[in-house]
């Protein structure tokens, strides 16, 4: 039987109110983008109080990873609220500073070579954390324990 | 009850498409360029999460929602959480008077797609500057 392709879906804040919101939404476009496009599934975090059973279950059912801009953490908090744990968690302002992450609210329009540079290793650090649970989730094969990641593999995870 | 007693603009900011990019530039543009000192936005995912000060920032406050998709998220999520949503405005109702635009995608705007996001902008200008001389 062939495994269903494991796709991870990413979560991101993409805040209004601070800089570290737009970082995280074009982070999280660089997984979709360029990064991992394949495997990659966005879920519009408002869906889930808007009534988005699709993003309820599907974060319920394959492994997620949270992207958020600032220590209210809302995406992390939001998505295991409605839906269950994440599998992965990037604080942006743990990577590029407080001071930035909290700065004021940014248009995409604005977007400087340091911004850049800021989404950049955000995204690395995304696509660190969806390796390792590629990893965890198709090369731990178990026969008596039933696939639980979300990829339909015969795995242990 | 903490507020900036500004009139909020909340847009989905939704990912998937331009038009959520659309929305969350739209309500950005106005709410710090053209009418900075009469309104502001709010994360809509902290809306989301149903913080208590969250709730507490938005209830009984005026807002206006702006959606990218027929979803509705914003105005359906502040509704729920007390705001007083003055005006829903949807991306869409706007794009169908630019039939065949090509916006961008919900990573980046064309020169269209900003010219189009003002004009929006524009029009949430508008309302707020409406909903600030109301009752005065």
């Amino acid at each position: 039987m062939e495994a269903k392709e494991l796709k991870i879906g990413v979560v991101s804040c993409s805040g209004e109110d601070c800089a570290g919101g737009t970082i995280s939404r074009l982070a999280t476009r660089k997984m979709m983008d360029e990064l991992r496009p394949d495997n990659t599934v966005t879920i519009c975090l408002p869906l889930f109080l808007a009534g988005g059973q699709e993003e309820r279950m599907f974060a319920k059912e394959y492994p997620t990873i949270a992207v958020d801009g600032c220590a209210k953490a809302c995406a992390k908090r939001a998505t295991e609220k409605y839906s269950g744990q994440v599998s992965g968690f990037v604080l942006v302002s743990d990577l590029i500073g407080k001071a930035a992450a909290e700065g004021p609210a940014l248009s995409t329009r604005d977007l400087t070579a340091e911004h850049q540079a800021m989404v950049d290793k955000v995204a690395v650090e995304i696509t660190r954390q969806f390796d390792a649970i590629m990893d965890a989730g198709c090369q731990k094969p178990g026969n008596e324990t039933p696939a639980s990641c979300g990829c339909g593999c015969n795995c242990s995870c | 009850m903490p507020t900036s007693g500004k009139v909020k603009v909340i847009p989905c900011s939704g990912m998937g498409k331009v038009y959520g990019l659309m929305a969350r530039e739209a309500a950005l543009y106005a709410a710090t360029r053209l009418c900075p000192d009469k309104a502001d936005t709010m994360c809509l995912a902290y809306i989301v999460t149903g913080d208590a000060d969250a709730e507490a920032s938005i209830v009984n406050q005026p807002c206006i929602t702006i959606d990218g998709c027929p979803a509705m998220c914003s105005a359906k999520s502040v509704a729920a959480m007390g705001g007083d949503v003055k005006e829903q405005f949807k991306v869409l109702d706007v794009m169908k008077e630019h039939k065949g635009a090509r916006p961008g995608t919900a990573t980046a705007l064309t020169d269209e797609g900003w010219t189009i996001v003002e004009k929006i902008a524009g029009r949430l200008e508008s309302r707020v500057q409406a909903i600030c001389g109301e009752g005065r």
